[in-house]
């Protein structure tokens, strides 16, 4: 059972996918199909999450699992935790000492992974988010609008709407903004609400997890 | 061939049949061949607002369901020379037309008109999408409120993904003593955040509607702001160079004075 191809196991932020690493996409699908129907408890419905190593996997294969598990079995994909291969299994991974909410799997460099860029703004009704990295906008993003990262968000303009750092738990992740006026900002599962109407500073900030586990936001003079 | 400009919102009741009378008039006083049309299928008005609605015979339906020419179905404005009216029914539902056939009607107006101006419904659903079928260029309405901005910034987003360009704004029912008092979200607050052109500026005026009562669009109404403003946005349509007033929010109304005075 060790060396299956996946593992389905209960955390406490919902249900993990587990794939072994250097599996090709059919392989995991035809587990993924064993595994399901060999279950006694219906699945439809929920979502889960997939942790998996650093494998020949595309983003393109990613996707294809993705809509797989949603046409095949109604599951819906919460995330991808992709972790280097030379890592422990992402859930031994997960650090005890320091108080991660949730018992998010966390810190892996690919979170970090690379940043996706998008030269617009976001405005009200619309998502970016990327799941292996960092997002980068050259632009606004506008109430209404939302940035989801697993690694950091920078914000090349004015945030005004919904930032998610450390989508996956990394909780080092930043969220930095020329101007920085949420409605609402995320890191891990730490949220900070801004007080209302607060107005720009007229330079750079830059909101990170402090010591006393809450969201800091602070004056960003370099990194 | 001619412009085709859907006048969109998102919110209700911030301006966009007002402002398509005002405009489509204004642009046929400055000797525009101009075609308005009624997208807000369903609940028409744009025939009252230009004090047509007894000479409304035909309606897009009616050209859609080919029981009449497209020629057939516009009605000619009462006052100015080359400005037609196509109304919407009122019998029908919003989605009883399709996103092709608006299309379509816009392909051949715009053979024939300088502007094809499209009065759109409220809302993101399907009344709007087809209101924007046939467009290429947009204008946003916006009263200078939190959620009317909003809604507006929400329109843009799906107006840029189905490549209209340019999209450009009016801010409507700027009150200059209520931005003065701080209760008013400023002219650059409201650019700030939506970011596309500032087409002008209509300020709060109690002719807007008295002259909707009457079924005479405010434009004919030389010297009221509201009327001038909406001139000064036509003739920036037509590609003239028209300054936007400079009006610092602490004295909207003696800058347009000023402004008068100047020319
Ligand atoms: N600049 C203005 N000053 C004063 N009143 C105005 C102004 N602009 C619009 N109004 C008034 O606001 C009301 C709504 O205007 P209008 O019908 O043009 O909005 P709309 O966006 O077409 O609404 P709907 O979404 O219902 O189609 C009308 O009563 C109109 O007279
Ligand atoms: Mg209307």
């Amino acid at each position: 059972m060790e060396n299956a191809v996946v593992k389905l196991r209960g955390y406490k932020d919902g249900l993990h996918l587990i794939i072994r690493p250097k599996v090709s996409l059919i392989d995991i699908q035809n587990a993924i199909k064993e595994l399901i129907s060999g279950m006694n408890q219906p699945l439809s419905g929920t979502s889960v999450h997939i942790d998996m190593s650093t494998s020949p996997l595309t983003s393109d294969d990613l996707r294809n699992l993705e809509t797989h598990l949603s046409d095949n079995y109604n599951l819906v994909v919460s995330g991808f935790n992709v972790l280097d291969e030379n890592d422990e299994s992402p859930i031994l991974a997960a650090p005890a000492a320091h108080s991660i909410p949730q018992g998010l799997p966390a810190d892996n460099q690919q979170d970090y992974g690379h940043a996706q860029i998008v030269r617009q703004t976001i405005r009200s009704g619309q998502t970016t988010s990327c799941l292996t990295g960092s997002v980068i906008i050259y632009g606004d993003v506008n109430p209404g609008g939302e940035v989801i990262a697993s690694g950091d968000v920078i914000v090349l303009g004015a945030l005004r709407g919904n930032a998610h750092a450390g989508a996956h738990g990394k909780l080092t992740s930043v969220i930095m903004a020329m101007e920085l006026v949420p409605l609402q900002l995320q890191i891990g599962s730490y949220v900070n609400r801004p007080p209302l109407g607060q107005k720009p500073r007229g330079y750079p900030e830059i909101a990170r997890v402090g010591a006393e586990d809450i969201i800091i936001v602070e004056e960003f003079i370099k990194f | 061939m001619g412009k085709v400009i859907v006048i969109t919102s998102g919110k209700g009741g911030v301006g966009k049949t007002t402002s398509t009378a005002n405009i489509g008039t204004a642009l046929a006083l400055l000797g525009k061949t101009v075609v308005i049309i009624d997208a807000d299928v369903g609940l028409r008005n744009l025939d009252v607002v230009m004090g047509l609605e007894s000479r409304v015979v035909f309606t897009s339906m009616d050209v859609i369901e080919k029981k009449c020419d497209l020629e057939k179905a516009l009605v000619k404005d009462r006052r100015v020379e080359d400005l037609m009216l196509l109304a919407a029914s009122q019998r029908n539902r919003k989605d009883d037309i399709k996103p092709e056939q608006m299309q379509d009607i816009c392909e051949r107006l715009k053979v024939e008109y300088d502007f094809v101006l499209i009065d759109s419904p409220a809302g993101i659903e399907q009344g709007f999408h087809n209101a924007a079928a046939g467009a290429e260029e947009a204008i946003i309405i916006t009263t200078p409120d939190v959620s009317a901005i909003r809604d507006a910034d929400r329109i843009i987003g799906l107006l840029q993904n189905q490549d209209i360009n340019p999209i450009s704004l009016i801010l409507n029912r700027l009150s200059p003593t209520l931005v003065k008092k701080g209760n008013m979200i400023s002219k650059n607050d409201v650019l700030d955040i939506l970011n596309i052109d500032l087409l002008g500026i209509v300020p709060e005026d109690e002719g807007v509607i008295a002259s909707t009562n009457r079924g005479v669009p405010l434009v004919h109404n030389d010297g009221s702001p509201g009327a001038e403003a909406y001139m000064r946005i036509a003739r920036r349509m037509t590609g003239q160079r028209v300054p936007i007033p400079e009006m610092r929010e602490d004295n909207f109304f003696s800058n347009i004075l000023n402004w008068f005075s100047r020319k």
